[in-house]
């Protein structure tokens, strides 16, 4: 065969996706303020849209040089892996400005607030009822995932797609069960810091549990369709590492603001 | 993790190739090895033959007062590479350079380098 090269690194073929992805992440947070400040949604829609087009064709392409064409070797597998631990870490990052925002208001309460947590007058979700329910169903999502893992390590086929059904379905529980709190609830975002810590942390984390399902499902398409190998599934375990973030930033978000925050 | 990937390609292949291929076919997923495609599967194929380092990538230990009859031979499976040599133990820059198949060179250290064929991947 005719080669240039004899390294194991995989040195990709021009995309047009990562231009149109910043435009794309460009017009979602200019279509943001355009929301905010002129009530017109229309960028921000075409943005999301965007967005969601583009992440679906540069990842098929992804997967297309990886399973279709063998250009993951060993280093570039690696190389992945890494890339998915700085992002889950990024990630951390990110929700431990939420968990800063939220002990900063109610660690010391304010006298506008009433000097109390929750503040006066807000009645917050009882962590014995659904907010139990949800940790129990995302442990539960965390157990049915590594059964999935162990089953493709195992070669096990059959046992992982059920494993990975399992834990979609919990995750999906896990969503309608939060959005039906949301739509329960008896205060707004707008309320006073308590709504506004309460809305933002839980939303993002709701967020990332859509995401993480998300990113199960399509490893589950994948998996049905056998992309993979025991030694060598990469994509099913990074959602399972994202999976189990989701899980750890649920429970700290149980115990410090449904729990503590009572 | 690549150790791990390996680790498992190894366990599964030194059973008997058939016997691995038909519990795994029974399972329904089939072989690391059988699986891949293209540059991983060739890469996979070399460990699996014994070359542990298939892109010719670790560090070579010099020859011991490598002269111009004996120079330390630098793997390639082109006509010109670029290597690097650490003059000195704990020295903190490289000496990089050209190597030309056919015209060994020698580092300002003294010591002698060639290019030889090897296969790529």
């Amino acid at each position: 065969m005719s080669l240039h090269s004899n390294h194991p690194y995989h040195l990709v073929e021009k995309s047009p996706w990562p231009l149109i992805a910043s435009v794309s992440a460009l017009m979602m947070v200019a279509g943001l303020v355009k929301w905010f400040h002129d009530f017109k949604v229309s960028l921000f829609l075409f943005g999301v849209v965007s967005i969601l087009l583009v992440s679906a064709q540069w990842w098929r392409d992804t997967v297309r040089e990886a399973a279709f064409q063998g250009l993951h070797t060993l280093k570039v597998a690696q190389g992945m892996r890494w890339g998915m631990v700085l992002f889950i870490v990024s990630e951390l990052l990110f929700f431990f400005s939420f968990f800063w925002a939220y002990f900063h208001s109610s660690l010391s309460p304010t006298s506008e607030i009433g000097a109390q947590w929750p503040p006066a007058s807000i009645n917050g979700f009882n962590p014995f009822q659904i907010p139990l329910l949800n940790t129990a169903i995302l442990l539960a999502s965390g157990v049915t995932v590594t059964w999935a893992h162990h089953a493709i390590l195992e070669n096990e086929h059959s046992q992982s797609v059920q494993g990975l059904l399992a834990t979609v379905l919990l995750g999906g529980y896990f969503t309608f069960l939060q959005a039906f709190e949301y739509s329960e609830s008896a205060f707004s975002i707008g309320d006073s810091v308590y709504g506004a810590t309460f809305f933002v942390a839980t939303g993002f984390h709701g967020l990332h549990v859509i995401i993480g399902s998300t990113f199960l499902c399509v490893n589950l398409w994948r998996l049905v369709q056998g992309h993979f190998s025991s030694a060598h599934h990469n994509g099913v375990e990074a959602a399972i590492w994202y999976w189990h973030f989701v899980d750890v930033v649920w429970l700290f978000l149980y115990v410090s603001i449904y729990w503590w925050g009572y | 993790m690549a150790s791990i990937m390996s680790r498992n390609l190894l366990r599964a292949s030194s059973r008997c190739l058939h016997t691995t291929s038909y519990k795994c076919a029974d399972k329904g997923m089939p072989l690391p090895i059988e699986h891949a495609t293209g540059l991983e599967r060739r890469e996979l194929e070399a460990i699996a033959a014994g070359n542990e380092n298939p892109f010719d990538m670790r560090v070579i230990k010099r020859v011991a007062g490598a002269t111009k009859d004996s120079p330390t031979e630098v793997p390639s499976a082109f006509e010109k590479r670029i290597m690097g040599c650490v003059c000195e133990e704990g020295a903190t820059s490289i000496n990089w350079m050209w190597l030309y198949r056919g015209q060994p060179k020698r580092c300002e250290c003294g010591h002698w380098f060639t290019l030889v064929k090897s296969n790529p991947v």
